[in-house]
């Protein structure tokens, strides 16, 4: 009986389908196409590479710089936001609330979500649109806009030289003193360069999931029956029928790519967020891109993405594919935090409403009527892509000491 | 005189080339190399990498062999996942190398799973449409 039941199992198993884990069944147990499946989504952590755009990319004396600002409210000249007021490091770098609360007296609702920033040197479009092809040519949007930090080049040229600390850490970055007044433009881009050196360095560490990766890629029985069975069912149902993982790909759980899987996308009535169909425009409007005069790619080849991009009638309504690592310490969820939780992501994902798919919407999606249980053990799927580990985000800087002294 | 017989031998010794099976080595198979054809051309390709990558850009050389008596005159390329109704998000930019050859940079599949090149072989008779599948993984 026990006998016939392991082998019904095994045989849901081999089939791709509900991989049941089931008392005694090897931990191991994985057809081959599901251990590729789960294979692909590491190893982890992934490394960073040098981003050709920036030539502070990786650079100790900008990392420094770009720690200091992002943890400055003056950057904003009512002093009353820094990056880390909607990024915060005790929240995963998101702030909890739905759409992010921008700055001034008016404190206006933004129509956006603030993402976290664990792993964001991962992607390679940024902003929920994509409309900036660069982590450097992304941070000029909070800092310049007037519902956010409301900075002007000028005030960034000016914060940078008038702060002994500031000035000191700009020519160790840059080998060079701050752009005088005239060229504050310059001082904007190298502030930002600065910034992404530092975002390139938030990188998370490894999560239960990926010890069950590691555990199955070496056939260690032993190391892959911590892995709770709940999460190991729900595994089966992300690789596996629930296709999740064709856009959540790869080790960051995110193709990098932009889809429309049925999310309202109204900000207010009568006015809509067009998603990836503005983020286009934007990006090729945007004269920090990667093919404009501000990129320190001399051969513009890391440009290549933004040159090849086309539009089509499906980017409409279409959001970045977000990654899923730490979802679960990042509520709420999607481009204007509309869902609150974990469970309602999967219940949209289940009870997904195909008329409201943007005719072009993928037709990959389908509702995927999963039960109760079923939806249980996606969520503690999910949950298991939580890092054990985050480095120590250490807000004081001390002052900067001339090159050579420690 | 003696410049337009050569340019009528010519025409014939291209048309003989073309009817020749040494005209279609470089449309033959061979180790990582893709092919497709309709009654009217073969086409042969090779990607960079050899194995496409999901989400990252490549590049492809082919190479198109005509039937004797059909001329080419340009080449698109192009690919979509059928099963998805989408396309790729990047449009590809494709030159002419030589007689026959063709590059074509800026593809990108963005999804694993079947994906379909479409190549659209331009003739002066008209498009010669040729599909070949390719599985991202
Ligand atoms: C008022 C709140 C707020 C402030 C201040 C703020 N951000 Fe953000 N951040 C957001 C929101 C909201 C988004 C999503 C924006 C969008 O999609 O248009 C975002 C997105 C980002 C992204 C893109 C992430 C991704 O995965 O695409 C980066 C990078 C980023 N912020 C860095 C910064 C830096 C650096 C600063 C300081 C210079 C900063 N932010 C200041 C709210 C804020
Ligand atoms: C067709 C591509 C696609 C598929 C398939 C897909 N997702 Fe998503 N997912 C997205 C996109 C795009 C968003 C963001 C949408 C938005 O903000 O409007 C998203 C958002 C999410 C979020 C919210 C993350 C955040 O930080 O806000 C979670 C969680 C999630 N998906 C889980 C899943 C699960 C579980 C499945 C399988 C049942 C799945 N996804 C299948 C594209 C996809």
């Amino acid at each position: 009986m026990r006998r016939t039941a392991a082998l019904i199992a095994a045989a849901l198993i081999a089939t791709g389908a509900a991989a049941q884990q089931h008392a005694g069944l090897s931990p191991l147990a994985a057809s081959p196409e599901e251990l590729r499946n789960i294979q692909r989504h590491g190893p982890w952590p992934q490394p960073v590479p040098r981003d050709p755009s920036n030539r502070v990319s990786g650079k100790a004396e900008a990392i420094a710089l770009g720690r200091a600002l992002f943890f400055d409210p003056r950057l904003s000249p009512r002093a009353d936001l820094s990056c880390a007021s909607c990024h915060l490091p005790e929240r995963t770098l998101t702030d909890g609330r739905e759409r992010a609360q921008g700055g001034g007296p008016a404190k206006p609702r933004l129509d956006r979500n603030t993402p976290g920033l664990w792993n964001v040197a991962q992607g390679r479009w940024f902003g929920w649109d994509g409309g900036s092809d660069s982590l450097w040519s992304f941070t000029p949007r909070p800092i310049l806009h007037p519902d956010e930090m409301g900075a002007s080049p000028a005030h960034v040229a000016r914060l940078l030289r008038d702060d002994a600390n500031l000035a000191c850490r700009y020519a160790q970055a840059f080998g060079r003193a701050v752009p005088p007044e005239a060229d504050a433009e310059t001082a904007l881009v190298d502030a930002a360069k600065a910034l992404a050196a530092y975002l390139e360095t938030l990188v998370s560490g490894k999560s239960a999931f990926d010890e069950f990766r590691e555990a199955l890629a070496r056939g260690d029985a032993a190391a892959a029956a911590r892995y709770p069975a709940d999460a190991r069912r729900g595994l089966s149902l992300f690789a596996g029928k629930g296709l999740c993982s064709v856009c959540h790909f790869g080790p960051n759980f995110s193709n990098g790519e932009f889809h429309n899987i049925g999310m309202p996308h109204m900000v207010e009535p009568g006015r809509v967020d067009p998603g990836r169909h503005g983020g286009i425009r934007r990006v090729r409007a945007d004269k920090y891109n990667r093919l404009g005069a501000y990129s320190d790619d001399a051969t513009r080849t890391s440009g290549s993405r933004t040159l090849h991009l086309t539009e089509n009638h499906g980017n409409y309504g279409q959001f970045k594919v977000p990654s899923l690592r730490n979802v679960a310490l990042t509520a709420p969820y999607m481009h204007d935090g509309r869902l609150a939780t974990l469970r309602e992501v999967v219940r949209h994902y289940s009870e997904l409403d195909i008329d409201r798919l943007h005719q072009d919407g993928d037709a990959l999606l389908k509702p995927l009527r999963l039960s109760d249980a079923e939806s249980e053990d996606l969520v503690a799927f999910l949950r298991t892509l939580t890092s054990r580990g985050f480095p120590d985000l250490n807000p004081v800087t001390g002052p900067c000491k001339p090159q050579g002294q420690r | 005189m003696k410049p337009k017989r050569r340019t009528a031998a010519g025409l014939a010794l291209s048309a003989l080339l073309a009817a020749s099976p040494a005209a279609y080595a470089a449309c033959d198979a061979g180790p990582g190399v893709l092919r497709g054809e309709t009654s009217k051309v073969a086409l042969a390709f090779r990607t960079t990498p050899p194995v496409i990558k999901v989400g990252e850009l490549f590049s492809l050389r082919a190479e198109v062999c005509p039937q004797a008596g059909t001329r080419v005159s340009g080449l698109k390329v192009d690919a979509s996942m059928p099963a998805h109704k989408h396309g790729m998000n990047y449009q590809p930019r494709v030159r002419q190398t030589g007689p026959g050859s063709y590059a074509a940079t800026g593809l990108m599949f963005h999804m694993p799973g079947r994906w379909q090149f479409t190549f659209d072989v331009e003739t002066p008779a008209g498009r010669e449409r040729i599909h070949v599948d390719y599985t991202a993984e």
